[in-house]
């Protein structure tokens, strides 16, 4: 560690990192565009730029981003003429900014913005015309640019090179005429092209499933971890008023993701807002599915249970440790070994996020006892029982909706997931809640531990599938007194 | 212009200068010889080029020897070493590197391999801006002379030293003279500047150790190693020393490519080589190094060429390539012209540049249509402010920055007679007529 003074006080900084991770880190407000601390910095935007003296030589301005910490350096964020160069170098980036903020999907959380309100830069010098260039120019199935917004500070482009090892962005032209752009006008490629969205430190590149969908100070936002690969990247879930997700963005997370996610887990956010979800208990009678209470539905469960019994049970791989605990139990009572089904090989596999295996608590649930099985291995199984419990988010879909109907009728089918299968799927279902809807822990593929936030409150009638399977408990066992 | 050995020149203005048996013929390549037999030490040439005071030609006036003592030790540093020759010669008003590479590309190459004996370079890379074909054509044919000679290639004059050296042809982007920007588009890239530090010679082209030197810089090198350090040391002013070659335009009676001793004054340099002002009018504003070094009225006339007297004078030597308004133009007209060449040369990196540059020629352009404002004077103070001094990647924003600020703080009754008739009060300017600049040495 390097010692220096940052605006007075005695600190440590990291040698390896530039001045402006130590200013950041110790609570300096530096603005910064060109700079992203999972990017090489360039040095390019000049926004960073503080007053450093070094032993006897004359104090001056330089750019944090691209000036190293040296032992006994004295840094001052706001000495006068640091500060007149940041506020100099705003006024430039924002002579051609099309200033078109309210209508711009960053606002809110947009760097320029903030620094512009921070420096009270409510007027701006120029009476020249602004930069007309193009507002909606489509960078492929993801992206949106505004070529306008842009303040060309490469993060887009660096990303590619450096992250992906796939250079598909550059800069085109020169001088006030630059652009960015793709080769030949290309669409992008590839399995990351959200992160650019998200690196942008404008409202330049915009997803398109974000376009005009929210507000961002609307947004509740909770942290979360994604389900969509047993990589389980850091993630903040943004929710809408009503609780409609909105977004899902990669959070810093150094054991696992650092600042990125993939597009598939990024956009799987609209399977959260599909709108059959199962609130409470369906039974399935002669006279066709029947409303009923939970409490009802898992007397009625244990009934079956213990009527038909011993069952076959099958979980998700998407069961927190938590869930995954009481569901163990539930299966030992019932003399059925813990086993859950997991989908094939995603061929989403790269070097980078994605694992390719589907089972974002894969090495959770293996942990606990449970052991892996394909979908077909499941039905076989179903087909030779007289009884099944299916437990968990997803579970219906990865059996197969269509193969459940085609079991035996004689079979009794308990499921514990989010949506409604169609009839004849099951005998009883009791709703569940989602991933965004429950706390707990999903091991990832290199046993780091990401934690489940409760984004919005579950559906009403759902409870925890915890408390669901203690109840089930409960009322297997007072059916065993009972007899 | 008291009477002087004009060294650089003489050679180019001999019948067939640019041909080896030419150049051989007047003690061409002894200078390498000398290097090469005489057992002078790699450092031992650059304390010849220390001692002599030889600074950069390119526009920095930074002290050669010293560059070439930054290289890393090759014992230490076993890296793949170069040296990239800075041929673009981009800055406007600026035409001295074409005369010695059309005229002596023999004096260039002997000049490349002493500095790379000097450096211990094995491969030198000659960036030649795209517009200069013919001097392209005669470097490239010098180095084929010589390699027939045995002067470029393996084990020269029969030494241990081998040195290659290959022609590079820019694509016309002012930026690629920048010495970074020019490494990038020499490794294919995007011309433009690179963040310093890391400096060359620690990180130059592909990442290694490299020098940067301009054409002029190096044409001086021979005669530094054959006549020796003191003599080019008592040539100049004590900190500036040796002949330079300026190049004079604008509106004077013989434009052209002089040389003189550092220290010469502009008006010697005006009305002795260039024969004055032309039509016998008077001298308004004139630009001592370049576009880049901003304008000085006509009573700085006496001020002297060399490092610190144009630095005292609030200006530069730059490339000292002198450019004459005469009475008839308009300074605002001119700086506009300048204004727009920086913002269409401007990379785009930097924030300050890329938009500053732009500013400025959309203000400059105003107010020559007569459509400024009279706080369009202190706003372009204050943007040039903003621009410069070192707040960017490189010195592109501050080339736009000092005329800027050359033209508020000695033409400001023209701004302001701009702003106030609301029209360009000098009419059209008459045309330069086209005057070949070669040999022009009077």
């Amino acid at each position: 560690m390097t010692r220096i003074t940052i605006d007075g006080r005695a600190v440590e900084a990291d040698p390896k990192k530039p001045l402006i991770h130590a200013c950041h880190q110790h609570a300096a407000h530096v603005p910064m565009y060109c700079y992203h601390p999972g990017l090489t910095p360039v040095g390019s935007c000049r926004i960073c730029q503080v007053e450093v003296k070094q032993g006897e030589m004359p104090a001056r301005v330089v750019v944090a981003c691209r000036t190293p910490v040296a032992e006994g350096m004295v840094v001052d964020t706001e000495a006068p003429k640091a500060h007149e160069a940041r506020r100099q170098c705003l006024e430039f980036l924002l002579k051609n900014h099309p200033l078109d903020c309210p209508i711009c999907d960053k606002a809110g959380e947009c760097d320029l913005q903030d620094y512009a309100f921070l420096e009270n830069q409510g007027q701006g010098r120029s009476v020249e015309p602004r930069r007309k260039l193009e507002k909606r120019k489509s960078l492929g199935e993801v992206i949106v640019l505004d070529e306008e917004r842009c303040i060309l500070c490469s993060r887009c482009v660096r990303f590619f090179e450096e992250v992906t090892k796939k250079p598909q962005l550059t800069v085109a032209g020169m001088g006030a005429r630059s652009v960015i752009a793709t080769f030949a006008d290309r669409p992008l490629e590839g399995n990351y092209q959200g992160n650019i969205a998200d690196v942008c430190p404008v409202g330049a590149l915009t997803l398109k499933k974000f376009r005009f969908q929210a507000r961002v100070w609307n947004l509740k936002k909770t942290p979360s971890t994604c389900g969509e690969c047993s990589r389980g990247c850091a993630i903040t879930v943004e929710v809408l008023r009503k609780g409609e997700v909105k977004r899902l963005r990669p959070r810093y997370e150094p054991a696992v993701n650092q600042w990125w996610m993939c597009d598939h887990g990024r956009f799987s956010f609209e399977r959260f807002n599909a709108e059959d979800r199962l609130q409470g208990a369906v039974a399935y009678g002669p006279r066709g599915a029947e409303a009923i209470d939970v409490e009802q539905a898992l007397d009625a469960a244990a009934g079956l249970l213990r009527v038909h019994g011993p069952p076959a049970v099958y979980v998700s791989p998407w069961l927190t440790v938590e869930e995954g605990e009481r569901a163990r139990a539930l299966a030992e009572r019932v003399g059925a070994p813990p086993r859950f089904v997991a989908p094939p090989p995603s061929p989403l596999k790269d070097d980078l996020l994605h694992t390719g295996d589907p089972c974002p608590n894969r090495r959770g649930l293996v942990e606990l006892g449970f052991s892996a099985v394909s979908a077909a291995e499941a039905l076989e199984g179903l087909r030779s029982a007289a009884c099944a419990l299916l437990i968990g988010e997803r579970i219906v879909e990865l059996v197969g909706e269509d193969a459940l109907r085609s079991l035996p009728a004689a079979l009794r089918l308990v499921v514990l997931d989010t949506t409604v299968p169609a009839a004849s799927a099951s005998s009883l279902s009791i709703g569940v809640p989602n991933a965004v809807e429950r706390t707990g822990t999903w091991v990832n593929v290199d046993g780091h531990r990401g934690l489940l936030g409760a984004a919005r409150p579950a559906p009403s009638g759902v409870a925890p599938l915890v408390r669901t399977l203690e109840g089930l408990e409960r009322a297997l066992a007072a059916a065993e007194v009972a007899r | 212009v008291k009477p002087h050995e004009t060294y650089l020149l003489d050679r180019c203005n001999r019948e067939g200068s640019q041909r080896l048996e030419v150049y051989r013929a007047h003690g061409g390549y002894g200078a390498l010889e000398k290097v090469l037999k005489q057992g002078f030490t790699p450092a031992q040439v650059i304390q010849l080029v220390k001692d002599s005071g030889l600074r950069g030609r390119g526009g920095a006036g930074f002290s050669t020897g010293l560059k070439w003592s930054f290289m890393p030790d090759p014992e230490k540093d076993p890296r793949a070493r170069y040296l990239a020759v800075n041929a673009d010669e981009s800055e406007p008003g600026t035409c001295k590197d074409r005369v010695l590479m059309e005229k002596d590309p023999h004096g260039l190459v002997e000049g490349i391999l002493i500095a790379c004996y000097a450096m211990r370079i094995e491969t030198a890379y000659v960036y030649v801006r795209g517009e200069y074909r013919l001097p392209y054509r005669r470097v490239e044919e010098a180095i084929e002379e010589a390699r027939a000679a045995g002067l470029v290639g393996k084990q020269i004059l029969g030494s241990a030293f081998s040195c290659e050296i290959r022609m590079h042809k820019g694509a016309g982007a002012y930026i690629c003279g920048e010495e970074t920007g020019l490494m990038e588009s020499l490794e294919g890239k995007r011309g433009q500047p690179r963040p310093k530090p890391p400096f060359p010679a620690g990180f130059g082209l592909w990442g290694q150790p490299t020098t940067v030197n301009n054409v002029e810089t190096l044409q001086n090198v021979p005669f530094i190693v054959e006549r020796g350090p003191q003599w080019f040391a008592a040539i100049g002013t004590p900190k500036s020393a040796g002949n330079i070659l300026v190049g004079i335009s604008g509106h004077v009676e013989r434009p052209g490519v002089y040389e003189v001793p550092l220290g010469t004054s502009a008006r010697e340099i005006l009305e002795d080589l260039a024969g004055g002002v032309w039509k016998r009018r008077k001298l308004k504003a004139w630009i001592p190094g370049g576009s880049s070094t901003g304008f000085l009225p006509a009573s700085l006339i006496d001020v002297k060429l060399d490092h610190d007297s144009l630095r005292e004078a609030g200006s530069m030597l730059g490339t000292a390539s002198m450019i004459v308004l005469d009475e008839t133009a308009c300074t605002v007209r001119a700086m506009e012209t300048i204004a727009r060449f920086y913002d269409h040369e401007s990379c785009g990196q930097c924030s300050q540049c890329r938009e500053g540059t732009q500013w400025l020629h959309q203000i400059f352009a105003r107010l020559e249509r007569g459509q400024g404002r009279a706080e369009d004077i202190d706003l372009l103070t204050s943007l040039a402010n903003g621009m410069a001094p070192g707040k960017t990647i490189c010195a592109l924003s501050d080339a736009a920055a000092i005329p800027t600020h050359s033209i508020v703080r000695h033409f400001r009754a023209e701004l302001e007679q701009h702003v106030r008739e609301r029209r360009c009060p000098l009419a059209a300017p008459e045309a330069s007529p086209r005057r070949a600049v070669l040999g022009a040495h009077a």
